[in-house]
């Protein structure tokens, strides 16, 4: 190899990413990593699926999830023990619990003040508003109206 | 001269308010000469907008560094066309463009209306102003593009600027900003007349009129605005997602849904004179989102990848939007009587439920979206702690709320107006759901399990067969009557009403589109080290790296692998997935795809594992081409939409004049 071409080789061995994060995504280590948030800041995936080789969090996170299971961690114990350290941001979505919980049920409760808002519209909207007696030559002014409009037709 | 670009800027801020005083003035007045000098000055303002966006975009072509923002953007290397785009690739520039756009929509406003509604474009040339004024405001005080580089008292030039982010240096690139704008920046016309036609109780629905055209032109912009940026996301980020749930991919959809609601209920408006306050608030939210899309985009309140335009100017929007949001719900409130409903509803089962419906679910799913991006912010303020909101929570909210409206897409078409009896329903049900049933039986028997997916397949038969029916039908009873065969009628269909059959067009390219998102269900990914002559398998497909190649030339250095492609033993294409880094030190990849219709085989060169090992993820993307057919349908159906149709249709109103009584009969509701 030319000098110029190893030395190009060289540098871009090592601007490029030595290590292949995915040889440590098993499956099992993609389920586990599937609750936990990648923090890279550049994505919004979760450990399990950031597809950054060499992502400075979700790399070290899938060593991490590998070595607690080589230990015997269950999934829970594993997510535990990353909430333990980075808190709840740890995890991809947030928590059912306390105020947390209102991410998920708000869009629910919304979702419900909708429905009772439309079947509120609906029941006021089908009641025909009070209206006021017409005289008999408004009346007798529109029927001759509809007549010439008829005869034009048919013409 | 270098500050001439800066004072164009500071002069259309002034005549901006000037616009802004005088046509009130005017009004108020009586004052006609003001109110003309006004509209000028809105024309005026485009002039000098357009000078100051020729000086930045000259500085950019000719490498003038003295501009801090050109430094800051452009490099001599670039290509021109990018050096054009760098207008928009930094914060002062895309503002700048943002302001340009404006002043564009403005003036042709102004030019279209100078001999109509003139009681109501005094208040349309002021709303519209106030837009202007806000935004040049930010670039002429915090962010001005022209400012220049200074040592000590004197200005002076880099030899070489910093270039623009290599993930810009897209063709999509170049054009999804500006598209996004238009769509983004357009909703200011019909805010402003709705709002205009509020002030001035102007009766009828004349707004309306005028302003649908441009709210769907916007829509279609901001439509492909967004897929742009998702065919870009596809295609550059090297891992082949084309939508992330980032907070500013979110910015962009929330108007776009409640546009989408908006284009839906105003039918509602027309027709019977109903829905007029909701309307209100559909116009008023997306003019609004569109502002704070802007601010999320800008200000970095929430992380996000656009990490690339990010400024602490986001307290001029909190201050901005919360002034508008005021000023809006106080004119709202304040003119509930003249937005009273003209008609009733007579029954639930009918064409306009199911447009209530529909815009229920389209606010659902903005309002959950709108909500998953702002709880990690409302959570940290709450409770001091940082929560992450990622796309597993916005896939599960929105996947069931996206199939359901993808159901009522398939429903509304087939609820007459006013009411549909149970026979009529059974008769136009029937073979849609039979179909839909058939269709999710047999993928369930070829083995698909994913139950969403099964869903999804399943209303996309549902929804296509309802639409088909419909041109089916016309179609036929013009054929009958002219003796044209079915194309040449389902044609003349859609030139008779291009409203109602565009729309088709435009529900089955979003049928098209589902079909595109389900397949990611069914992806696949490897990711895999080889060297030269080494093999690994995805899918159906058995690749080989034949060669690694490495190079450079001015712009960036750069190594790629030559990868074989076999299906059942034959080649079926040779692919070479690159990695490069530019000049400026930013790397990048460029992805080698096999575009199919069933699936794309994508190749991404991750980089080198050791001196001969490349490392190369590989993915299949099942169906995801449905996705670029559908944005493709989707602009031809609102093309469509915008076509006059050949018979010009008039919606007359249900008019109840009052009620005939006998003598001593007692008067009121029934």
């Amino acid at each position: 190899m030319a000098p110029a071409r190893y030395l190009l080789w060289m540098v871009l061995t090592g601007l490029s990413l030595a290590q292949v994060s995915s040889e440590f995504v098993t499956a099992d280590i993609r389920r586990a990593g599937s609750r936990l948030a990648c923090l890279c800041g550049s994505c919004k995936n979760s450990v399990g699926d950031c597809a950054m080789l060499g992502c400075h969090y979700s790399l070290p996170a899938r060593q991490k999830i590998a070595s607690l299971q080589a230990q015997g961690a269950t999934d829970d114990a594993i997510i535990d023990s990353f909430v333990r350290e980075k808190g709840k941001v740890a995890l991809v979505v947030p928590p059912v619990e306390g105020f947390f919980g209102l991410a998920w049920w708000m869009p629910v409760v919304v979702m419900g003040l909708g429905l009772a808002l439309v079947y509120w519209f609906i029941q006021r909207m089908s009641k025909p508003a009070p209206v006021a007696p017409v005289e008999q030559r408004v009346l007798d002014r529109y029927k001759e109206s509809i007549e010439k409009d008829l005869a034009s037709l048919e013409e | 001269m270098e500050n001439i670009g800066a004072l164009s800027l500071f002069l259309a801020l002034c005549l901006s308010v000037y616009a802004i005083l005088g046509s009130l003035t005017g009004k108020w007045r009586g004052n006609n000469f003001l109110i003309v000098s006004a509209e000028r000055a809105v024309l005026a303002v485009w002039g000098l907008l357009t000078f100051a966006s020729g000086m930045l975009v000259y500085a950019l072509l000719t490498d003038d560094f003295r501009y801090a923002y050109v430094a800051s953007h452009s490099s001599k290397t670039m290509p021109s066309i990018y050096k054009f785009a760098a207008w928009w690739g930094g914060q002062e520039g895309s503002l700048l463009l943002w302001t340009w756009i404006l002043s564009s929509y403005s003036a042709v406003v102004v030019w279209q209306n100078r001999r109509k509604y003139r009681a109501m474009m005094p208040y349309v040339t002021a709303i519209i102003s106030v837009t202007q004024a806000f935004f040049l405001i930010l670039i002429t005080v915090p962010l001005t593009p022209f400012e220049v580089l200074a040592v000590g008292k004197e200005i002076t030039t880099v030899p070489d600027g910093r270039g623009l982010n290599p993930l810009l240096q897209y063709w999509s690139m170049a054009i999804h900003p500006p598209t996004l704008y238009l769509g983004y920046v357009g909703f200011v016309v019909p805010f402003a007349f709705a709002m205009a036609s509020l002030i001035t109780r102007a009766p009828g629905d004349s707004w309306i009129h005028t302003t649908r055209r441009w709210t769907l032109v916007t829509w279609m912009f901001q439509s492909a605005g967004i897929l742009l940026g998702a065919g870009w996301a596809y295609a550059v980020l090297g891992w082949g997602g084309y939508w992330g749930w980032d907070p500013v991919e979110n910015a962009s959809l929330l108007p776009w849904i409640t546009a989408t609601a908006f284009l839906h209920s105003v039918m509602m408006q027309e027709k019977k004179g109903m829905m007029k306050v909701w309307n209100m608030v559909l116009v008023a939210a997306t003019y609004l989102l569109c502002i704070f899309g802007t601010f999320l985009t800008r200000s970095g309140v929430v992380s996000s990848v656009h990490a690339f335009a990010q400024s602490p100017i986001g307290a001029y929007f909190v201050t901005f939007i919360v002034i508008e949001l005021a000023a809006v719900t106080y004119l709202i409130l304040d003119r509930l009587e003249f937005l009273k409903s003209e008609s009733q509803l007579e029954s639930v089962v009918s064409r306009e439920s199911s447009f209530l419906f529909n815009n229920l679910i389209l606010l659902a799913s903005c309002f959950s979206i709108l909500w998953g991006t702002l709880f990690p912010v409302i959570s940290e303020a709450v409770t001091g702690e940082k929560i992450s909101v990622d796309a597993p929570f916005f896939n599960r909210v929105n996947v069931p709320i996206g199939l359901f409206l993808l159901f009522l897409t398939g429903v509304g078409p087939l609820i007459a107006w006013r009411r549909s009896s149970i026979e009529s329903l059974k008769k136009a049900f029937l073979w849609p759901l039979a179909g839909m049933a058939v269709s999710m039986g047999i993928l369930f028997a070829l083995g698909i399990r994913h139950i969403f997916a099964l869903m999804s397949f399943g209303l996309c038969v549902f929804v296509t067969w309802t639409i088909l029916s419909e041109f089916y039908k016309g179609a036929a009873a013009i054929s009958s009557k002219s003796g044209q065969n079915l194309v040449a009628a389902m044609v003349e269909l859609t030139h008779r009403n291009t409203r109602r059959y565009g729309g088709y067009i435009v529900h089955v390219a979003i049928v098209i589109m589902f079909i595109g998102f389900t397949g990611a269900a069914f992806n696949k990914d490897a990711t895999v080290e080889v060297k030269e002559g080494g093999k690994f398998h995805l899918g159906g497909y058995d690749m080989t790296l034949t060669k690694i190649n490495s190079g450079q030339n001015d712009h960036y250095r750069y190594v790629s692998a030559d990868i074989a492609v076999h299906v059942n033993g034959s080649q079926v294409a040779t692919l070479r997935p690159e990695q490069r880094r530019y000049t400026t030190g930013d790397g990048s990849s460029e992805v080698a795809i096999r575009r199919r219709l069933n699936e794309d085989l994508y190749l991404n060169f991750a980089g080198m594992a050791n001196e001969d090992k490349a490392v190369i993820q590989a993915y299949v993307f099942p169906l995801v081409s449905w996705i670029w057919i559908g944005f493709a349908a989707l602009l031809g159906g609102t093309i469509i939409c915008l076509i006059p149709s050949k018979i010009r249709y008039s919606f007359p109103k249900t008019q109840v004049l009052g009620q005939v009584v006998k003598e001593g009969q007692p008067v009121g509701p029934r």
